[in-house]
């Protein structure tokens, strides 16, 4: 019982770093562009899929075929923002709504272009660590390294250089740090297209470890948008423990209750900490 | 003059015998009875509920099962079905509304809510037979001056039952919003701090608001799954909620009919042209992008501007 116990609560925190790298851009676009990008899921899915075509189809090794899937699911972001959410800017309904859309089109697009069969990717990397009697595959470690990685960086950058201060800056008063020479329409840009493309290397990683399914995107999104929202929008540490509780909470909770209900706990958690604590767990007060 | 809109409603099955036709007003109808009514608290009131379709699958579900379990008539199965969902309106809306939950977090409380509701009937496969869905066989009886008891089947009688009760739905709209509690909610989505410091009490009206529209989603809801026949629980998913949105959006959110005219044209058009279920979505995604980005008015709402300038 205990070994089902630990091995469902290292599972948790593994899919828990997934929800907390889309946790991430939403909290990065909304801090940044006042909107919430709900079509992050599907750029998440792009990468996947990319990985999975480079992976399994062409034939290329694993590391090289993760940066041409971060660059696609990047162009796509890129391609979104100019076309759609530069014009949606502070305006949350609608760009929440054009975002929505997005879902909708980048979904179906996947859907005639890869049907719904799911798709499988071959072992990336075979084998397990075992400690005890517990055994945790060697690429789930590596996955897990990986986005801790690419999260702190994240946040080194966002509170050691030029870029990160300039960041925060525009968060607090975008006049304000126009006029000391913060390019906020590039800004603004560069961070819809940075989350897209960690979303894109969530996706990457997702391919090495789980089936791949069109629909994934929107179960991702909603996931990670929770995470946020538990952490607290708008703190970076908040969205990586958001994201992991939301996991664990989801994995050990399916040992004990039929895993009927497990898209279920992110909801309550959502409602409970908006009416008890609306600024999140590691936020500041709304 | 608003009476004299529906006219060319009722002449035109007489000129139009085509059942192809008449199907596709019918869903019109229907679905337009459900844009409406979210038209009162998107519109007019201002919030972005993701509720509706969560109101209309639960209200679906409740009417067909009261009437299959029990055999008693449609009418008999809508009342329970518009009392549970005033019901869970009430509840929802209270608990979205005293917490002070705007824009955003509204929307995200309520579609956490409506999903959870999506979830219960998903799961609970020994009364909602899961995601195969319930058929409904049953068809609802009127009765008619002159005719007495007149079974709804057929394309005909569809026809003429779905447009009344469009007009029911959009009768009871526009007697609220023509009267001071319209003007209450117009106040709210103007300025709520200023809506409050005017006396008005805005827990109660966008409660009412809120309780109101998805009542109405109800009678859509349960009338949608007696013309079809079949209920799934994709009735209650975000899908749904999104088709909603667009055709209010669409048609314009600034008037009542805004919302019939987006229905008309969401419904109809994939239906002429004839798109698989994919292409449909990335239609329907299209349409709501562009919508926003380019008519933000919606088609009533650039036309009558058009009309004053």
């Amino acid at each position: 019982m205990l070994q089902l116990l630990v091995g469902q609560t290292l599972n948790g925190v593994i899919v828990g770093t997934l929800y907390g790298i889309i946790a991430l851009g939403v909290t990065l676009t909304f801090g940044i562009t006042g909107i919430v990008n709900f079509a992050l899921g599907e750029f998440m899915m792009i990468g996947a899929y990319v990985t999975w075509y480079l992976f399994d189809v062409a034939g290329l090794p694993y590391p090289v075929a993760i940066f041409p899937a971060i660059a696609i699911a990047a162009g796509c972001g890129f391609a979104a923002d100019q076309l759609l959410f530069r014009f949606t800017r502070n305006n949350l309904i609608n760009g929440l709504l054009v975002s929505i859309g997005l879902i909708s089109i980048i979904e179906a697009a996947a859907l005639l272009l890869w049907t719904t069969t799911p798709k499988d990717m071959g072992y990336v990397l075979s084998g397990a660590f075992r400690v005890g009697a517990v055994s945790v595959p060697k690429m789930k470690i590596v996955v897990f390294a990986l986005l801790a990685a690419i999260m702190f960086l994240t946040y080194a950058a966002l509170s050691r250089t030029w870029i990160g201060r300039a960041a925060y800056a525009f968060s607090q008063n975008p006049e304000a740090a126009m006029l000391m020479g913060v390019r906020t329409e590039m800004l603004q840009s560069a961070v819809v297209v940075y989350s897209t493309a960690l979303a894109g290397f969530g996706g990457a990683l997702y391919a090495s470890l789980y089936s791949l399914e069109p629909a994934m995107g929107g179960l991702y999104i909603l996931k990670g948008v929770e995470a946020a929202i538990l952490g607290g929008i708008g703190s970076l540490v908040g969205s990586l423990a958001g994201g992991i509780i939301l996991g664990v909470t989801e994995a050990v909770g399916s040992i004990y209750l039929p895993s009927a209900f497990r898209d279920a706990y992110g909801l309550v958690f959502v409602v409970a900490i908006l009416l008890y604590r609306p600024g999140g767990l590691f936020g500041t007060e709304r | 003059m608003k009476a004299l809109f529906w006219i060319p409603f009722f002449i035109f099955p007489i000129l139009v015998q085509s059942n192809f036709i008449l199907t596709i007003f019918i869903f019109s109808f229907i679905l337009a009875i459900a844009a409406v009514s979210f038209n009162l608290i998107f519109g007019f009131t201002g919030q972005l509920s993701m509720f509706h379709a969560a109101a209309f699958g639960i209200a679906a579900y409740i009417t067909s099962l009261a009437v299959s379990m029990f055999h008693v008539s449609f009418w008999v199965g809508l009342l329970p079905a518009i009392c549970c969902t005033i019901l869970i309106s009430l509840v929802i809306g209270s608990i979205c509304f005293k917490f002070k939950l705007k824009a955003f977090y509204f929307a995200v409380v309520t579609l956490a809510f409506s999903e959870l509701a999506r979830l219960v009937i998903l799961n609970w496969n020994s009364v909602t037979n899961g995601t195969l869905g319930l058929m409904v066989l049953d068809k609802p009886f009127v009765w008619l001056p002159a005719a007495g008891l007149v079974k709804i089947d057929g394309a005909m009688g569809w026809y003429f039952f779905s447009l009344a009760a469009l007009i029911f739905t959009v009768a009871l709209c526009s007697l609220v919003l023509r009267s001071w509690i319209g003007r209450c909610f117009a106040a709210i989505r103007l300025n709520e701090d200023l809506a409050q410091t005017l006396g008005i009490d805005i827990f109660r009206y966008k409660l009412l608001s809120f309780t109101l529209a998805n009542a109405l989603a109800a009678i859509a809801g349960s009338l949608y799954a007696f013309y079809t026949g079949y209920i799934e629980p994709n009735y209650l998913g975000i899908n749904q909620s999104l088709d909603i949105i667009s055709m209010v959006l669409l048609g314009g959110r600034s008037s009542i009919i805004g919302p019939i005219a987006g229905a008309f044209v969401l419904t109809g058009l994939p239906h002429v042209i004839d798109l698989s279920g994919e292409t449909r979505a990335i239609f329907y995604g299209l349409v709501l992008i562009l919508t926003i980005l380019v008519l933000p008015q919606g088609i009533i709402g650039t036309l009558a501007s058009w009309r004053r300038a």
